[in-house]
């Protein structure tokens, strides 16, 4: 008999003995894992019914699954013929080895700043993150689509965690006119966003005058609100700044330019001394040199 | 004075936060006219003003008729109250508004 032949002949004899309980682990581990991932699948939709966090939910299901997989493997290990001590203590030993080494080496694996159900910023993207795999993170932007960020990426980019702070400040920018009245429009604007209740009395609103621009005179009103009600605040206050300011009589300012046109004989005349002064600014090239400065 | 008590000072005297907003409104039934409030008085009220008016606005659109008479259903002087039943100005023309405005002699 060659060596193939014998090789057959002892899988035979093997299979004689042992092939039943094979066939019947193989059975077993099959039926047991589609079991498993249809457990799993009605606890995440029990989950959602149930007033408990997305990312609760997660840990409680795959701490579930983790269980159901050790029950499953020790299971299977039994049938095919191991005595259930042993398949116990290796399983014990194996589970507090991984506890052990993710306790030592926790600080220096790197985690996602983030969990699921935060509002995140990663790169350009603006959204909340759905779902975290070892490669991926589900995210779901606000306009409704959904991207697979790999997370190599986002450990290697800036993130942004909306949900790491109570209170976000609320940026209100807006400019007037020169001629308008700077205090009552300061006034206003502070009123608008001491009387909101969603805005935080400490520390207050306050506003500033943050630029003389070319056009107008920029007002930026600061306020602090709770970080879930940060949008929606926002839109309100600028709502409410336009309309104030509408019926204040107080005038928002849009980009102008002023343009003098002096007749040809306005013109000074071009001396040393308004040369100095910068009078006279002319743009048309018919008119005479020695009029220009 | 020192700062502390001069904000303190401020923060009674001026600083008037409301706690939330609700829509208040009058509805006929059986010839009798009653006030309601949405959200209910039980109910969390609505943190935003802009929101209550434009919930007040929509409510008004909904349940509006033409005729000269008031339908069984229809919400009349509908106008948003703060949580002391202060009437609350629309904050479009920083005036008191009612929506539906009838005056009714039951």
């Amino acid at each position: 008999m060659d060596g193939f032949s014998v090789k057959i002949a002892q899988m035979e004899s093997t299979m004689s003995l042992y092939g039943r309980e094979v066939v019947i682990a193989f059975a077993v581990i099959v039926f047991g894992l589609i079991l498993i991932k249809w457990i799993n699948q009605g606890l995440k939709r029990v989950f959602k019914k149930l007033p408990i966090s997305p990312a609760k939910g997660a840990t409680v299901r795959n701490i579930i699954t983790v269980v159901m997989s050790a029950a499953l493997i020790s299971f299977v290990a039994i049938q095919l013929g191991l005595a259930p001590r042993p398949v116990v203590r290796f399983l014990a030993i194996l589970t507090l080895g991984v506890i052990g080494l993710v306790v030592v080496f926790r600080p220096l694996i790197p985690s996602l700043p983030f969990k699921v159900g935060n509002t995140v910023k990663i790169g350009n993207l603006l959204g909340k993150i759905e779902a975290t795999t070892i490669l991926n993170t589900q995210m779901r932007t606000f306009d409704g689509k959904t991207f697979f960020v790999p997370n190599r990426q986002i450990l290697n980019d800036i993130v942004i965690n909306y949900h790491f702070s109570d209170n976000r400040r609320i940026k209100i920018n807006v400019g007037i006119r020169y001629d308008q009245d700077l205090m009552k429009a300061k006034q206003i604007l502070e009123s608008i966003m001491i009387e909101d209740p969603r805005v935080k009395p400490k520390p207050g609103p306050v506003v500033y005058v943050l630029n003389l621009t070319n056009n107008c005179v920029e007002l930026g009103g600061r306020c602090w609100v709770d970080n879930m009600k940060y949008w929606v605040t926002k839109c309100d206050l600028l709502e409410k700044t336009k309309y104030r300011f509408d019926n204040e009589g107080i005038a928002i300012a849009f980009p102008q330019l002023d343009v003098n046109y002096y007749n040809k004989s306005d013109l000074p005349v071009c001396t040393d001394q308004n040369r100095l002064q910068g009078h006279g600014v002319a743009f048309e090239s018919t008119i005479e040199e020695d009029r220009i400065c | 004075m020192k700062i502390s008590e001069g904000l303190k000072v401020i923060e009674k005297g001026w600083i008037i936060k409301p706690k939330g907003y609700r829509v208040k409104y009058q509805k006929l039934i059986n010839s009798e006219l009653i006030t309601e409030y949405s959200p209910d008085l039980e109910a969390e009220p609505l943190d935003s003003d802009v929101v209550a008016w434009r919930y007040a606005w929509k409510l008004y659109m909904a349940t509006k008729s033409d005729l000269p008479e008031i339908n069984d259903g229809e919400l009349i002087n509908i106008f948003v109250v703060d949580d002391s039943d202060n009437p609350v100005k629309y904050y479009t023309t920083n005036q008191l508004e009612v929506f539906n405005r009838r005056e009714i002699n039951v």
